[in-house]
């Protein structure tokens, strides 16, 4: 069935609509934008669940003489993604609502959660690249913005800075990863094409696709590209390092972004392109960067003495579980990535949203501080138990059957290639022993003695405790689908709708179930030696944890000692400041020149622009003289002694500019010219009494230098007025802005078709090109707008 | 212009002072009228509005700022608690004027954005522009009107509002 279009714009517009009066709406209604927030996505919830079960692609135009639309693409895999981003966002919101009760900034929290909410479903449901890539930065953006949340604390500022260095790095590896694709396109499909899914697109002919890639030689750049973007999105080793910083961000920014939906993106992109490109090299690829961020995160996570820093390199780990899942080829494969997602997208975002309320009511997130919580907070503690077993991969709750599945894809991917692939389901079982030991330490805060320093804690407010509440019982009821399946009787919709994900992840004729091992099969057996080993090892978890802290304090080993080093050595050296980033306008006005200027040169030279021959030059006498005094007065401007008479030669450029316009009868660029030369004049006339009456001495090397700039400058301008101005359409337009500006002999009261003016130059700006005015005095007024926060806010922002 | 101009004080010559409250009304008229007659003869919202900041220019350098903003502006402008004005609290040029400036070009963009969207909620793409010919008006008898001059009106704003801006906070420095 097809997916309605309206639907699905509605959805995706309504969180931005929704963020663009929450400014205001916050003044209204204070806290309780909270709920509005909820109710902004239970909408959009409500609407992508409407789709359920359609298939397919719609098109929104947008610039149809262009050709330019957005094309939204639905199937398993995008409404799973939109109805978590949305489901669990009515949880978030409303828990928001009872966490952020007495924090700084919400209506700059609760724009930017919807605007990344809008965006994660941009995400979801894009069907173009141009249009996902523009979606996945948008949510980089906002998470950027929701880490920094509490803005004047340098640890928020170094985690949000590195989030954003690194996932937004990643994504514009991901980007050249996708114009490669649609350069390929060309070739496999006839026209190049940024449509991904549905109809026409990359994936439709992915036999296509993969030849022509292969033989462009770029098929596994373009994986290696892709696995970039996603890896740094989705926190993979070793480019996790930005996650368990991100836990600087409030708690329902970490349950929400950290752990549910935005670095699920990444897995996501890797399923998405799975029927793509799934091909050996794809599978070594991810099942490698997979295990090994599965093991190396739950080794860290073994180690982490802070709650949400724990459940942070759990988070990695279990994106790398997923990831492993969608690079592995076989069905099973597909099956782990799919069903994965959903279950650690309600264990996790239940546990955060524990670590929260625990934080919040007992004061500490430190493992080591806390115990015996259970008898404060019992419900909270119902919650934790079957989302921490979930987690631990524990039956009979939901994650263990997807961690079932990846034990066996790996035994399966192990007995057809053999050999070294054995490796996988051995690492597998490694990592799943430290997810099984972590996942029991984060329980245990809740059983045990209470520590004398913990003081009575608090129930939380109905609004925080819910939202976890549901996810649990959400959990539990996967888990007991199993159990039950066991016996026959199968959670049906919830099985029918994970194949319709595993299908859209490039598996054909899927038929997902799941249920409690009845038989031993390796994996069975690989579960027990999991949880038997976990348990071993348990009551020794002290020694391991300092073990693996003297491991990671070896520097060569942490992956942040290379991100701190170059930071540091960027912010240290001079290469850069020295050169580049000065403070001084002049220095930035050089670099922005020569790089404009080299970049348009460059683009004339890889187009092969050949200069139009000059046939004859007739000119009017009077335009030699102006033009002549105009070239005087440019050289006299070199050679002014002081800044007055600089500005007065300058003025008489200006005005011989003037005249000619005058002279080739251009009266309305002529009368441009004239104000804004006399405003300049003006202008410069009110400043000059501050500047220095004398130019100093100047250097002999500086004057090359700046002489040598200019002249590219000046080569560059020159060129690209001959080489534009000799380009000849085959249509030109003037013929028809000419019969269609002024007005028809005979006409009705009124008149559409035609400009209806005598100055057709006025006509165009504004009629016909109406919108490039627009764009102009969109700029005249952003100008406007810095100017003021620049110049008259500069104190306003560090005084609060 | 031969004395040194200074923004911030009334030392200017009387020459200079007298010739400025002559020409300046000048200045305004030919700026409106370029701004009407832009459809059908040189002109339009630019060049209006760029002439008419030449104006306000012409008086701050020979008036000062603190004229401007305090004799001829504040009395018919009343200030109102600004977020602008909290910073800039302790700066002796009182910025409120600023405000109302940003106010200008705020309207003249939703000006120009409005009258695109007119024409979208008529039926037509976004900025198509039409013109009414009426006739019988008192004194014209025959009269063109284009929707294009909202558009070019919102322009013009634009104009004067962002470059007066740029001046009244780069001139306060």
């Amino acid at each position: 069935m097809q997916p309605s279009q309206g639907t699905l714009v509605v959805a995706l517009a309504v969180p931005f609509l929704a963020a663009a009066v929450t400014p205001l709406l916050y003044r209204v209604l204070g806290e309780r934008i909270a709920y509005f927030g909820a109710a902004i996505a239970a909408v959009a919830f409500a609407l992508i669940g409407t789709q359920i079960g359609t298939h397919g692609t719609v098109t929104i135009p947008w610039i149809p003489a262009l050709d330019v639309s957005l094309a939204l693409y639905v199937d398993g895999l995008s409404l799973l993604l939109g109805l978590i981003v949305s489901g669990i966002g009515i949880l978030i919101f409303t828990y928001s609502g009872g966490y952020m009760h007495d924090e700084p900034g919400k209506a700059k929290f609760y724009t930017t959660l919807l605007v990344f909410m809008g965006a994660m479903l941009g995400v979801a449901f894009a069907a173009d690249l141009l249009a996902l890539f523009v979606f996945w930065e948008l949510t980089s953006v906002s998470s950027f913005v929701l880490i920094g949340h509490y803005q004047d604390q340098a640890d928020s500022q170094y985690a949000a800075r590195k989030a954003m260095f690194i996932t937004v790095a990643g994504g514009l590896f991901m980007l050249v990863g996708f114009l490669l694709l649609y350069t390929i396109s060309g070739d496999a499909l006839g026209t190049a094409t940024f449509r991904l899914a549905g109809s026409g697109g990359m994936i439709e002919n992915a036999g296509a696709m993969q030849e022509a890639l292969r033989s462009a030689g770029l098929f596994v750049p373009v994986v290696a590209l892709i696995a970039i973007g996603a890896a740094a999105k989705s926190a993979q080793v070793p480019l996790h390092i930005w996650l368990p910083n991100a836990m600087e961000a409030p708690t329902p920014v970490s349950a929400f972004l950290h752990s549910a939906t935005m670095v699920k993106a990444g897995v996501y992109l890797v399923g998405r392109f799975r029927p793509l490109l799934s091909t050996p090299e794809w599978e070594l690829v991810f099942a490698a960067l997979g295990l090994l961020t599965m093991t190396v995160a739950a080794i860290l996570a073994v180690a982490a003495d802070d709650i949400k820093e724990l459940l942070a390199y759990s988070t990695a780990s279990h994106l790398g579980l997923i990831i492993a899942g969608f690079g592995l080829q076989s069905v099973y494969g597909a099956e782990t990535g799919a069903f994965h997602i959903l279950n650690h997208a309600l264990f996790k975002a239940a546990l955060f949203l524990v670590a929260g309320i625990v934080a919040h009511e007992a004061g500490t997130r430190l493992l080591s501080e806390l115990g015996g919580l259970w008898r404060d907070l019992p419900i909270t503690a119902a919650v934790a138990a079957i989302a921490a077993l979930g987690m631990a991969g524990l039956p009979p709750f939901n994650g263990f059957y997807s961690k079932e599945l990846l034990f066996e894809a790996t035994v399966y991917t192990a007995e057809h290639a053999g050999g070294l692939w054995w490796l996988l389901p051995a690492v597998a079982v490694f990592g799943s022993i430290f997810t099984f030991l972590y996942s029991i330490r984060f329980l245990s805060l809740f059983f045990g003695e209470k520590p004398d320093a913990l003081e009575h804690v608090h129930s939380p407010p109905l609004t925080m405790l819910a939202p976890p509440v549901v996810l649990a019982a959400l959990a539990g009821i996967v888990g007991l689908g199993g159990v039950s399946a066991t016996f026959g009787v199968h959670l049906g919709p919830l099985e029918h709708f994970v194949d319709r994900v595993v299908e859209a992840v490039g598996a054909t004729d899927p038929h997902f179930g799941y249920h409690l091992p009845t038989s031993v099969t390796p994996a069975a057996v690989m579960s027990a030696i999991t949880i038997g080993v976990g348990a071993v090892a348990y009551p020794s978890y002290g020694r391991i944890a300092s073990v693996i802290e003297r491991l990671i304090a070896i520097d060569p080993l942490r992956p942040n000692f290379y991100y701190d080093g170059l930071v540091g050595w960027l912010d240290r050296t001079t290469i850069v400041s020295g050169t580049v980033q000065t403070g001084r306008l002049r220095t930035y006005a050089i670099w922005l020149l020569l790089a404009v200027a080299s970049l348009a040169l460059a683009g004339y030279a890889s187009a092969g622009v050949v200069l139009p021959a000059v046939s004859s030059i007739v000119a009017d006498p009077a335009m030699v003289i102006v033009l002549a005094v105009a070239i005087v007065a440019a050289l006299a401007v070199t050679r002014a002694p002081s800044h007055i008479a600089g500005v007065l030669t300058l003025s008489i450029l200006g005005f011989m500019v003037a005249i000619f316009y005058i002279l080739a009868s251009a009266p309305d660029l002529a009368l441009t010219q004239l104000v804004i030369e006399t405003l300049v004049l003006v202008l410069f006339l009110l400043v000059l009494d501050k500047l220095p009456e004398f130019y100093g001495e100047v250097d002999r090397t500086r004057a090359l230098r700046d002489g040598a700039v200019s002249a590219v400058v000046g080569v560059t301008v020159f060129l690209t007025v001959l080489i534009s101005t000799a380009g000849t359409p085959g249509q030109p337009i003037a013929q028809y802005f000419i019969e269609r500006a002024g007005v028809p002999a005979d006409h009705g009261s009124t008149l559409l078709d035609f400009g209806g003016g005598g100055n057709i130059v006025n006509v165009i700006l504004v009629d016909f090109r109406a919108f490039d005015t627009m764009g102009e005095i969109s700029v005249i007024a952003m100008a406007a707008i810095s100017v003021i926060t620049l110049i008259s806010m500069r104190e306003r922002g560090e005084s609060q | 212009m031969s004395s040194e101009p200074r923004p911030t004080d009334g030392d200017t010559t009387v020459i200079a002072r007298t010739i400025t409250r002559v020409v300046v009304p000048i200045i305004m008229l030919v700026a409106i009228a370029l701004l009407l007659q832009g459809h059908n003869l040189p002109g339009g919202g630019f060049i209006a509005g760029v002439l008419t900041v030449t104006g306000f220019a012409l008086i701050y350098v020979i008036y000062g700022l603190r004229y401007v903003e305090q004799e001829l502006l504040h009395r018919t402008v009343v200030p109102r608690s600004l977020p602008i004005s909290e910073g800039a609290a302790e700066t002796d040029v009182d910025p409120p004027i600023i405000k109302e400036f940003g106010e200008i070009f705020t309207v003249g963009l939703a000006l120009a954005a409005a009258s695109g969207i007119v024409a979208m909620a008529l039926g037509f793409p976004f900025l198509s522009q039409g013109v009414w010919f009426l006739a019988g008006v008192p004194l014209y008898g025959h009269m063109e009107v284009a929707s294009a001059l909202a558009f070019d009106l919102g322009v013009y704003l634009v104009v004067v509002g962002g470059l007066l801006t740029i001046l009244a906070v780069v001139g306060a420095e």
